[in-house]
């Protein structure tokens, strides 16, 4: 009994001990450690790494991550969409197939190992070797071999010709890195590429939580396209909530927030005086896709008719009122596109625009009434609609719910609109499952080329047994197009050829959005879709 | 006098049965101990298979991550280089000899080892977990006294309605709200996190870091340092104590109850021991039996409330990765990460079993 009592007064006392200290330590703590200051720019994300290491991730997440510490032989410069050298002293085609590429001298990466051809031939062969499940190595896949007659001079043999070659090297494919600290044949650690300093990008990494915090340091090495890092230290903290990193911004936590902020959250924060949010063009499209088999009046339908088939998909096109989409359900974070090439790349049209509806992008219902009825469709189309909203965002919710309405309310369609969950629904629309139904799309690299060969070529993404030889040879011409004008003359017919025939019914363009203390200054978004520290300076 | 009766001869054991009867004692303490530890087996290996067919439904990582890039036949080349287009039940007896040499595999969306992620964040979740066990505990063990000492009265009434609540809400939505008035409106409290970007740089990389921030922090001896992992701990601890006190406050206070009523207080009583040291000394202990037997349950409800926690908070545990992974379908990160809990859980409630055996024999019949 004596040592129950003698217990219970220890309990009690050390329990009140206890809660005393946290007290009074938790009122003693403030949010800053005077002898750990943080230096240089806070940059706020959501976004999720895969992996440091180039092989293993083709995400943006990652990308954004690879963008500030490694090097690429091309890049884009600020304020444009297309490639010029970047540790590259020149690069060329020497002819349809073959790409040359001279290094500058003196490359050196951040551990003070020299960069040379040898470790731009490894950093593909890698790619191509480890073949990792989550890898870029699919943008390779033109690439037959690499040829190093020098320190300095590396030979791309292609094995058909392609103008986008020069992209792709400043794609999530390009990286370079250090062949003395990365694995030939596996996946390297973020820890020893972070040990190793195997960087030669405009800044290093110093210390490295994979999607916790990443510190940088600017690489005084660095000898590129880009310039010098105008901070030198930046520290990234990624957040899991968009409310947190909203606040986070609001209350001074971070500089700068980007990627990804709700469209809610993103109109609040324009009405704050205290921040300043900045657009720009992003790369992210959101289309539907028609499944010329089984969309109404499709290939396999008893029914089947190709003229009405194609009335349905123009009709659809005349009914959709893009703006209300944007801004009723994205609040303006999305704009309405009109082509499935975004706008600000070279070679962007808006065939959509002038084709279909008023002419000025809006919707016109007794024009869809009209083309349906001269293809001899009479009485409502039933469309069935798929979506998926786990992957395209938790919004395609209300999104798809108002294209519903713009359609039913037309007196045209009766729609049925259903979701799945992606990874079902990645496999079953390959499946014919979906008679029309939602897709998305990221850029590769910033080329039009990338947003019509997945779509519109022989073996594509899209799969929906959309099969137009001419629009093939369009796409095939303009990837072996030399001149930039003809290029683009190209690009701009295989635009106004898909319009007519509506594989795919362009919708939104993403816009990229940061949210910047007042006193940032240098932030750019631009259409390279690229995101960099390094013109960051407060 | 001594008062003899037939009875009490006979019911007085003999040097002989005296003997029987400890060895009988002993050789039950060791099948029940025996029992508890086989089972475990079992338990692990149910809650695995589970989670590996479960997984299955829901999909793969590689489509889920690299679907929106891929053509269709890209895709299927990489899920046939996973082994992914297998035969489930291939896939499932590859996994459990996997699991037999001790080998949890790599995750297939970060390309971790399983046993890296384990230690890496394991840390942080075992930190939560015994900062909600001391909520719990400081919160429910002296409010349940109380609770029965005034017994029907007004302050019990609203002890128990506390509980209820605490017990009831979800842990995600207590969070939320948690965070919602301390974070926001009041602005005291910090929104998420183990500790501020500057004190994670710090604890992170300091020689030997345990990945216990409270114990790295104690290490720096930095007050501020202290004082801001403390800061962050407070919301998420009470979330997840909050759940767990509930519990304890009830099971105390009918305990307490069961015990203050009881004959051997009574005669206490009449002998004139005073009311609080009646509570505190011979209700209290009896009262606590059931508590350390509900422990082990508890320390599992607390693992599977952490996950909600972690999430609510940012809190990068265990919990916090689990959901991640399973985000990204990740069937192989969940699977080794569901395991690994499953046999902390089993041991904990082994290692329970096993002192409530000791502390009351009754337990093991």
């Amino acid at each position: 009994m004596a040592s129950v009592t003698k217990w219970g007064k220890r309990g009690i006392a050390l329990g009140a001990g206890a809660a005393a200290t946290a007290l009074v330590l938790t009122g003693c703590a403030s949010s800053s450690v005077s002898d750990t200051a943080l230096n240089g720019m806070s940059i706020g994300t959501t976004d999720k790494v895969t992996s440091l290491d180039p092989a293993g991730s083709y995400d943006n997440g990652s990308f954004a991550v690879q963008n500030q510490v490694f090097p690429f032989l091309m890049n884009t410069p600020v304020g444009s969409p297309d490639v010029e050298p970047d540790i590259a002293e020149s690069a060329e085609f020497t002819n349809d197939t073959t790409y040359e590429v001279t290094l500058k001298e003196g490359l050196q990466f951040a551990n003070g190992n020299d960069l040379t051809s040898s470790d731009v031939k490894f950093s593909f062969d890698r790619e191509l070797k480890i073949n990792n499940e989550n890898g870029p190595q699919s943008l390779l896949a033109n690439l037959k071999s690499i040829d190093t007659p020098d320190e300095t001079t590396v030979v791309f043999n292609l094995d058909h010709a392609d103008q986008t070659w020069p992209q792709v090297l400043s794609s999530p494919a390009g990286p370079i890195v250090d062949e003395e600290v990365f694995s030939a044949d596996e996946l390297t650690p973020a820890a020893d590429i972070v040990k190793g300093k195997a960087f030669a990008g405009q800044y290093e990494i110093t210390s490295y939580k994979e999607n916790d915090t990443i510190q940088y340091k600017a690489n005084p090495k660095y000898d590129g396209l880009l310039g010098k890092a105008k901070t030198d230290e930046v520290t990234a903290s990624y957040y899991t909530k968009e409310t947190d990193l909203k606040l986070a911004v609001q209350q001074g936590d971070v500089d700068v927030a980007y990627r990804s902020l709700t469209p809610t959250d993103i109109s609040d924060l324009r009405k704050d005086d205290s921040v300043k949010v900045y657009d720009g063009p992003g790369g992210e499209i959101r289309y539907l896709v028609f499944n010329f088999n089984t969309q109404p009046f499709g290939a396999s339908q008893s029914d089947k008719d190709e003229a009405k088939a194609l009335a349905v998909r123009q009709a659809v096109a005349d009914v959709v009122d893009r703006a209300k989409i944007a801004e009723d359900v994205y609040n303006n974070t999305y704009s309405p596109l009109y082509s499935m090439v975004p706008d600000g790349l070279t070679g962007a049209a808006k065939p959509f625009q002038e084709l279909y509806g008023d002419g000025d992008g809006g919707p016109d219902v007794d024009k869809a009434k009209q083309t349906l009825s001269e293809a001899g469709v009479t009485g409502k189309v039933q469309l069935d609609i798929q979506y998926a909203p786990d992957h395209y965002g938790s919004t395609s919710d209300d999104e798809y719910a108002e294209l519903k309405t713009q359609l039913e309310n037309s007196g045209l369609f009766t729609v049925n609109i259903q979701s799945t969950v992606y990874t079902t629904y990645a496999v079953e629309r390959t499946k014919d499952a979906y008679p029309v139904y939602q897709l998305g799309w990221f850029p590769d690299f910033s080329d039009a080329d990338n947003y019509l060969s997945p779509f519109f070529t022989k073996d594509n993404f899209v799969q929906n047994h959309y099969d137009d030889p001419e629009i093939q040879d369009l796409i095939s011409e303009e990837q072996q197009e030399s001149d930039a004008d003809a290029r683009a003359a190209l690009i701009e017919q295989a635009q106004e050829r898909e319009a007519t025939q509506i594989s795919t019914l362009p919708l939104l363009q993403g816009k990229s959005v940061a949210v910047a203390s007042k006193d940032v200054k240098g932030l750019t978004l631009d259409s390279s879709y690229k995101f960099r520290y390094a013109t960051l300076s407060k | 006098m001594t008062l003899t009766t037939p009875e009490a001869v006979e019911s007085e054991p003999t040097k002989p049965q005296q003997a029987r009867r400890s060895a009988k004692s002993s050789g039950g303490l060791g099948r029940y101990i025996l029992v508890r530890f086989l089972l475990i087996f079992p338990t692990v290996f149910i809650l695995v298979t589970l989670v590996f067919f479960l997984m299955r439904v829901i999909g793969n990582p590689i489509t889920a991550s690299v679907g929106g890039r891929l053509t269709p036949d890209q895709l299927q080349e990489r899920l046939h280089a996973a082994g992914y287009d297998r035969p489930v039940f291939v896939q499932y007896l590859e996994y459990l000899g996997g699991i037999v040499r001790g080998d949890f595999g790599m995750t297939s969306t970060d390309n971790r080892p399983i046993t890296e992620v384990i230690v890496t964040y394991g840390g942080a979740t075992a930190e939560l977990v015994f900062y909600a066990l001391i909520v719990a505990l400081v919160l429910g063990i002296p409010l349940g006294m109380l609770a029965a000492y005034v017994r029907d009265k007004w302050p019990d009434v609203l002890f128990r309605a506390l509980a209820i609540l605490t017990y009831a809400t979800p842990v995600f939505f207590g969070g939320l709200l948690l965070k919602l008035v301390f974070s926001v409106w009041l602005g005291v409290l910090p929104l998420g996190d183990r500790a501020s970007t500057r004190v994670s740089l710090v604890l992170d990389n300091i020689p030997g870091a345990t990945g216990i921030y409270l114990i790295d922090a104690l290490r720096t001896g930095n007050g501020q340092i202290i004082g801001d992992v403390l800061q962050h701990a407070v919301l998420p601890a009470l979330t997840l104590g909050l759940l767990t006190a509930g519990i304890f406050l009830r099971l105390v206070r009918a305990n307490m109850i069961g015990s203050l009523g009881s004959e051997y207080v009574d005669a206490a009583r009449s002998r004139g021991v005073r009311e609080a040291r009646l509570v505190r000394t011979h209700a209290f202990r009896p009262a606590l039996v059931p508590i350390i037997t509900v422990m082990g349950l508890q320390i599992a409800m607390l693992l599977g409330g952490s996950v909600l926690t972690e999430t609510t908070f940012g809190w990068r545990g265990l919990g916090f990765e689990l959901n991640q992974y399973l985000s990204a379908r990740d069937f192989v990160a969940v699977q080794g990460i569901v395991a690994m809990l499953a046999v902390i859980v089993a041991v904990t409630n082994f290692i329970v079993d096993v002192v409530a055996a000791l502390i009351d024999p009754r337990v093991r019949f």
